[in-house]
C-alpha cells in the first residue's frame, strides 16, 4: 500500500517538475532573449579597460518603409515616419543594436548622476527606438504632443493611458532583469520601441554610425553579446573578450539577415 | 350543510379539465397543447356531461334547476342581475378582442423526424442501403481500442472545428451561434436523439444538412450545412463516434427491437 | 411512514451535498482530476499545454485564452496582478458573453470546477511564485447609478481619451479601432459600448469599474492607474488653480514669485502622490504617511472610474433587445399620405424590430467570428408605397476594397435584404433556402457602401447562383454611416410590373431574412453575417367593425336572456 502511494506521488512529482521546466524553458527561448548574469555585485572600478566597435550589417541594406499615418494627422503627419526596425546608416552601419557583457558578476555601478532613462514621443514616434532601463529604476515617458498615447507592454502587463494633458508618466520599475520588450501606442498603431530592463551598466546601444563602447571595466574575460530586433542575437555563440587593466579592446560586428 | 348541486358538480368538472389541459399537462409533456386540441377535448367533455345528465329525466330536471331559479325566483334577484349584466359584457369583450386581434405570420409546422432516403450516399458516391450502412470505424472498440481512441480524437478535433459553433461545447445544442437559429440546433445531450438513430440516419443528416431534407422535412429553416462538401467520409463517422463518447449514449442499431 | 420519507430525503440532500468520495482528501490528485477534466474539456480550444493553441483555436476570435503568460482579462484585481481563485472559477462558471466561452455550471459541478481552476494555474509558474494574495479592487465607495453622475462619467469618456478607440456614441468604431492588436499580436475590437450582452466580464457598473482600475490584461485596454489622471494628487480646487497657472506658462506670460512658488508645490503634490502609486504598484513597502497619500489621491481616481462606469452602463439597453418574433415581429405601419424620408423625425415614433446576426458557416469561405450583432429595422407605408429604415452597427467604414498593412485586407460593407420570389401559399408551402434560396429562388435587394444611393435587385438561387435583375426596379435610397451605424432607407411602391419583384399585400406576412458585409473584418462573397428567415407585415388599419359587432353581441345576448326568462315564467305559470 504504501509503496503504491509513494510510487503515485513520485510519479505525480515527476509530472510536475517535467510541467514546471518545460514551462521555464518556453519563458527563456521567447522572453530573455539577452543574457544576465545571476547576480552582480557593484563595486568601484579603477583603473578599467575599454571595449568599443562598430556594428555593421552585411548586404545590400533594404529601403526603410515609410509608415502611413492613419490618425491625428496634425500632430503625427508634422514628419515623415519610417519602420525603424532595421536602420542602416552610411557606409553600413548599424543603428540601435544592443552590445553588452552576458557574464560579468562585479563591475561598477549605475552613474547616479546620469539622467533617468526616458522615452519621448513627440510627434507620435518614440525617440530612442531602444532604450536601457537598470532594474529597480523607473522608466519615464514624455508627452509633449496635443494627443493622447498610451504605453502598451504587453510583456510586463503594463498598460497606461497618457493623455494629452499628462506631460509626464512613468513605468513601474522591474525588480528583476528582463527584455528587451516591445512598447507599443495603441491609439497610434505604427509606433514602436524596446526597453530592456538591465542589472549592470556594461549595456551599450550602437547609434547612427553603428558605434558602442562599454567603459570602465574591470580586466577580465568575458562574454561580449549583441541583440538587434530584426537580426536576432548571438547568445549562442558570444565573442570572448579579454580586458586589460586601462586596455582597449576593439571588437566589431556584422550582422546579417536571418534565413 | 347543502348539498352541491349536479350543476355545480358539472360546471367545475368543466372548468377544472379546461384548466388541467390549458395550464397543467402542456408542463407534464413540456409542450403547450395547441388550442384546437384544448377546444376538441373539452366538446368531448361537454357531450360526456350532457349524455350523462340527460339519461334519467329526473337528473336532468335536477341538473336543470339552479338554472330554473336563477332565471325565475324572487329569491335568486342579485345573482339574476349580476348574470345579465355580466354576460353581455363578457360576450361584448370576447368579440372586440377577436376582431381587434392582430395578423399573426403562418406557422412553420414541420416534419421533426424526416424519412431518410433508402440509400445512403456520400456526395454521389452509394454507401449502402440506409438499412444495412454501418460506421466502418465502430468495430475497432472491441477489435483495437487504441485506434478506435485515435478515431474517437478525430472526430473531437472535427466536432470542435466545425460543430461546436451552433452544436455546443457540451454538445447540448447551445453553442455561441444558436440563438439566432429557428429551428434550434440538435442537442445531443437529449436521450431522444441519439438513442432514436443509428448512426447512418446522422450520416445521412450531416453530409446532406438542410439542404438534403426531403419537401415534408420543409418546411425547414434549419441552417446544418451540407457536410460532404468539407469533411470526408472518414471525418464525418468519426464526429459520429465522438458524439456517443461524448455524451455516453449509443446509436440505435437494427434488431434491437424498436 | 414520514420517518422513512424524511430519512429519504435528508439521504438525497445529503448526496447532494457531500462531496463525491474521489474528490474527498486534498491530495496531490486534486490536479490531475483538474487535468482531466481540462483535456476532456478544455483542450481542444486552450491547448494541452495551456498556449491557447488548441484544434478550434485558430478559426475563432477573441483567440482561446493562452494561460502560461498568466494575463488574464477579467479580474477582481488591481493592474498587473493574477487573478484571484475566484475569478477563475467565476469566469468559467459563467463563460465569456460574446466569445466562444461557455458557461460550464450545467455540465461541472463546483468540485469540479475548482479542480479545473487548480489545474489551469500550473501552467503559469507566477501562480507558485507569487507570495502575497493578489490584491482585490474595492468596490466599496460604489457611486450609484444616476443622471448626474452618467453626465460625469461622459465628460471623463472625452477626457481619457476612450473615444480613440471605443469610438464618440462607444459603438467601437475610434479611428484606432482597426488597427489593435494583442499582447499575442492577433487582431482584437474594442468592445461595442452599447451592447453589453457582449461584455467579457458583466454588465454591471461594478464589472465595468473593475475593468476600468484593474484594466483587461493582453488587450489594448489600459488600466487606470493613479497617474492616468490629470493632476493626480490635487484637490478639484488645487487643479483648477493649477490649470490657470499653467496656462499662463505656456502662454508665455511670467508667473510672480508667489505664482511660482504655488506651481512648485501643486507639482510636488502630484508628483508625490504619483511616486506613491508607483511604490504601491511595485508592491513596495510604503510608510503610513505615503500609504495616506496614495489612498487620498486614489479616492478621487475611484470616484471618476465609477462615473465612468455609470456613464458606460447608460449607453446599452437594459438588456438584449427580443428577436423580431412573436410580438416583436416587424409590423409596418400604415401612414397617411407621404412616407418619412432618412431623418425625418416621425421614425423615432416607431421601435426597431431586432433581427440577430450570425455568421455564416455554411458555405466556404465562412464567417467563424462575426462583428456585426444585429440588423433594426422600421417601416411605415401607405396606399401605395412602403419605407424601410435599416440600421446596423458596423465599427469601420469600408467603401472599396483595401489593402493595408496594418489593418490586413479590407472590404467594402454591404446589406442584402432577402424575400421571397413567390409569396408563401400557406404554411405548408417550404420558404426556399435561407441563404440565397436554392431550389427555390429568392429575390433581394443588395445595397453597397460604394454607391449609397442605389439598390440592386437581385435573383439569387444558392449563394453561388446570384443573378442581377434585367429591369432594375424603381427605388429612392438613402443612406448614411455616422458614429459606427450605418443607417439605409428604402422606398419603393407596393406593387410592380415586374414579375420577378416582391409584390406586397396588407396584412400578409412575407419572409424577410438578410445578408450582411463588414469590409473591414474581412466579408467578402460568402463571408458575411447571416439571419434566418423572419417575417414582416404591413399592419392592416384595425378594422371599424371592433366598434360596430360588440356592442350587436352584447345586446343579442342580452335579449336571448331576457327571452328565456320569460318562456320559463310563461311555462311555470
Amino acid at each position: 500500500m504504501k509503496t503504491k502511494m509513494f510510487l503515485t506521488l513520485t510519479l505525480f512529482l515527476a509530472c510536475g517538475l517535467a510541467l514546471f521546466v518545460s514551462a521555464d524553458n518556453h519563458e527563456e527561448e521567447e522572453k530573455n532573449v539577452l543574457v544576465f548574469p545571476k547576480a552582480y555585485k557593484a563595486k568601484s572600478v579603477s583603473n578599467g579597460g575599454k571595449i568599443n566597435g562598430i556594428v555593421k550589417f552585411e548586404g545590400e541594406a533594404p529601403e526603410m518603409k515609410k509608415l502611413e499615418i492613419t490618425k491625428d494627422q496634425a500632430t503625427c503627419g508634422k514628419t515623415d515616419k519610417f519602420d525603424e526596425a532595421l536602420v542602416v546608416g552610411e557606409d553600413n552601419a548599424l543603428k540601435n543594436t544592443i552590445v553588452y557583457l552576458m557574464d560579468i558578476t562585479q563591475g561598477k555601478d549605475f552613474d547616479a548622476k546620469a539622467k533617468k532613462p526616458e522615452i519621448d514621443q513627440k510627434n507620435c514616434k518614440f525617440t530612442p527606438h531602444v532604450q536601457i532601463v537598470p532594474v529597480k529604476v523607473r522608466l519615464t515617458m514624455l508627452n509633449g504632443d496635443n494627443v493622447t498615447h498610451n504605453v502598451n507592454i504587453a510583456d510586463i502587463n503594463i498598460n497606461k493611458q497618457q493623455t494629452r494633458m499628462i506631460k509626464r508618466l512613468r513605468i513601474n520599475a522591474m525588480p528583476k532583469p528582463q527584455g528587451p520588450f516591445e512598447v507599443k501606442c495603441d491609439i497610434h498603431g505604427w509606433m514602436r520601441a524596446w526597453v530592456a530592463f538591465v542589472p549592470h551598466p556594461y549595456f551599450a546601444v550602437t547609434n547612427e554610425k553603428g558605434e558602442f563602447s562599454l567603459e570602465n571595466v574591470p580586466a577580465g574575460t568575458y562574454k561580449l553579446g549583441y541583440w538587434h530586433e530584426t537580426l536576432g542575437n548571438n547568445n549562442k555563440e558570444p565573442v570572448t573578450v579579454e580586458v586589460t587593466a586601462g586596455g582597449e579592446v576593439k571588437q566589431d560586428f556584422t550582422l546579417k539577415m536571418k534565413k | 350543510m347543502k348539498k352541491t348541486s349536479l350543476f355545480t358538480i358539472c360546471l367545475t368538472i368543466f372548468i377544472v379539465s379546461w384548466i388541467f389541459l390549458r395550464f397543467v399537462m402542456g408542463g407534464i409533456i413540456s409542450a403547450p397543447i395547441p388550442n384546437s386540441v384544448i377546444a376538441m377535448y373539452m366538446g368531448l367533455i361537454l357531450i360526456a356531461i350532457l349524455v350523462h345528465v340527460s339519461v334519467e329525466d329526473s337528473r336532468f330536471t335536477e341538473f336543470l334547476r339552479p338554472v330554473h331559479e336563477t332565471l325565475v325566483d324572487d329569491s335568486k334577484r342579485t345573482r339574476r342581475l349580476v348574470l345579465v349584466i355580466l354576460i353581455p359584457l363578457l360576450m361584448c369583450g370576447f368579440s372586440y378582442t377577436h376582431i381587434a386581434q392582430k395578423t399573426s405570420p403562418l406557422g412553420d409546422p414541420r416534419q421533426a423526424h424526416p424519412k431518410p432516403p433508402l440509400e445512403l450516399t456520400y456526395k454521389d458516391i452509394v454507401i449502402d442501403t440506409m438499412q444495412d450502412a454501418q460506421n466502418p470505424y465502430r468495430h475497432y472498440e472491441k477489435d483495437d481500442p487504441e485506434l478506435f481512441k485515435e478515431h474517437v480524437d478525430n472526430g473531437r478535433r472535427v466536432y470542435y472545428q466545425n460543430c461546436f459553433y451552433c452544436h455546443g461545447d457540451h454538445l447540448d445544442g447551445k453553442g455561441h451561434f444558436a440563438t439566432a437559429l429557428n429551428p434550434l440546433p440538435a442537442n445531443f445531450q437529449d436521450p431522444g436523439i441519439i438513442p432514436n438513430y443509428q448512426e447512418s440516419f446522422f450520416f445521412w443528416r450531416i453530409s446532406k444538412g438542410g439542404p438534403g431534407l426531403p419537401p415534408a422535412g420543409t418546411p425547414w429553416n434549419t441552417a446544418m450545412p451540407i457536410w460532404e462538401d468539407f469533411l470526408t467520409q472518414e471525418e464525418i463517422w468519426d464526429v459520429i463516434i465522438f458524439l456517443s463518447e461524448y455524451t455516453g449514449y449509443t446509436y440505435r442499431t437494427f434488431g434491437e427491437g424498436h | 411512514m414520514r420517518i422513512t420519507m424524511l430519512t429519504f430525503t435528508s439521504l438525497l440532500i445529503l448526496a447532494c451535498v457531500v462531496p463525491h468520495p474521489s474528490y474527498a482528501q486534498e491530495t496531490p490528485e486534486g490536479s490531475l482530476i483538474g487535468k482531466q477534466i481540462y483535456d476532456k474539456s478544455c483542450a481542444h480550444c486552450h491547448g494541452l499545454e495551456g498556449r491557447g493553441d488548441g484544434s478550434a483555436a485558430e478559426n475563432l476570435l477573441p483567440r482561446p485564452r493562452d494561460f502560461t503568460r498568466g494575463l488574464y482579462k477579467i479580474r477582481s484585481t488591481e493592474s498587473g496582478q493574477l487573478p484571484t481563485d475566484k475569478d477563475l472559477f467565476d469566469i468559467i462558471t459563467v463563460g465569456m458573453p460574446g466569445t466562444s466561452m461557455p458557461e460550464w455550471e450545467t455540465s461541472l459541478d463546483v468540485k469540479e470546477r475548482e479542480e479545473v481552476v487548480k489545474y489551469i494555474k500550473t501552467f503559469y509558474s507566477g501562480f507558485q511564485e507569487n507570495e502575497n494574495p493578489p490584491r482585490e479592487i474595492s468596490l466599496d465607495d460604489k457611486i450609484p447609478y444616476s443622471q448626474e453622475s452618467v453626465e460625469i462619467g461622459k465628460d471623463l469618456y472625452v477626457e481619457l481619451g476612450c473615444v480613440e478607440c471605443h469610438g464618440k456614441l462607444g459603438r467601437g468604431d475610434g479611428t484606432s479601432a482597426p488597427t489593435l492588436v494583442d499582447a499575442w499580436d492577433f487582431k482584437t475590437w474594442p468592445a461595442n459600448l452599447t451592447e453589453n450582452w457582449n461584455f467579457r466580464g458583466g454588465s454591471d457598473s461594478e464589472d465595468i469599474f473593475k475593468r476600468f482600475i484593474g484594466g483587461i490584461a493582453g488587450s489594448p485596454m489600459p488600466a487606470f492607474q493613479g497617474d492616468t489622471f490629470y493632476h493626480f494628487g490635487l484637490t478639484a480646487e488645487q487643479s483648477e488653480q493649477y490649470a490657470t497657472l499653467e496656462k499662463k506658462v505656456e502662454d508665455g506670460e511670467e508667473l510672480t514669485t508667489e505664482e511660482e512658488e504655488r506651481a512648485a508645490q501643486y507639482f510636488e503634490i502630484n508628483d508625490t502622490a504619483a511616486t506613491a502609486a508607483l511604490d504601491w504598484a511595485e508592491g513596495l513597502e510604503m510608510s503610513p504617511e505615503t500609504l495616506k497619500i496614495y489612498n487620498d489621491a486614489m479616492k478621487v481616481v475611484y470616484e471618476k472610474s465609477w462615473h465612468l462606469a455609470n456613464y458606460v452602463k447608460s449607453l446599452s439597453p437594459e438588456k438584449r433587445p427580443d428577436f423580431a418574433i412573436g410580438k416583436h415581429v416587424l409590423r409596418s405601419q400604415y401612414l397617411q399620405g407621404e412616407l418619412p424620408a432618412l431623418t425625418d423625425e416621425t421614425w423615432n415614433t416607431l421601435d426597431y424590430s431586432y433581427y440577430p446576426l450570425i455568421g455564416q458557416i455554411v458555405v466556404e469561405p465562412r464567417q467563424f467570428n462575426p462583428s456585426i450583432d444585429a440588423v433594426n429595422v422600421k417601416s411605415f407605408y401607405n396606399d401605395t408605397e412602403v419605407a424601410f429604415l435599416f440600421s446596423w452597427d458596423d465599427k469601420t467604414h469600408n467603401t472599396s476594397e483595401e489593402e493595408n498593412e496594418e489593418t490586413g485586407k479590407t472590404y467594402e460593407d454591404a446589406i442584402a435584404i432577402q424575400f421571397p420570389v413567390k409569396p408563401r401559399k400557406g404554411p405548408t408551402d417550404p420558404k426556399p433556402y435561407f441563404i440565397f434560396g436554392g431550389r427555390k429562388p429568392v429575390y433581394l435587394w443588395q445595397w453597397k457602401a460604394s454607391a449609397p444611393d442605389t439598390l440592386t435587385e437581385l435573383t439569387a438561387k444558392g449563394i453561388n447562383n446570384v443573378e442581377e435583375q434585367e429591369v432594375q426596379g424603381d427605388f429612392a435610397v438613402e443612406s448614411d454611416y455616422t458614429d459606427g451605424r450605418y443607417m439605409l432607407w428604402v422606398k419603393r411602391s407596393l406593387k410592380t410590373d415586374d414579375k420577378k419583384d416582391l409584390q406586397l399585400d396588407v396584412a400578409t406576412f412575407v419572409p424577410i431574412a438578410f445578408s450582411v458585409w463588414d469590409g473591414g473584418n474581412g466579408d467578402i462573397d460568402t463571408k458575411r453575417v447571416i439571419s434566418s428567415w423572419y417575417s414582416f407585415v404591413l399592419e392592416p388599419l384595425p378594422s371599424t367593425r371592433r366598434f360596430i359587432y360588440p356592442p350587436l353581441v352584447a345586446l343579442l345576448s342580452f335579449g336571448l336572456l331576457v327571452g328565456l326568462r320569460r318562456i320559463v315564467q310563461r311555462r311555470n305559470s
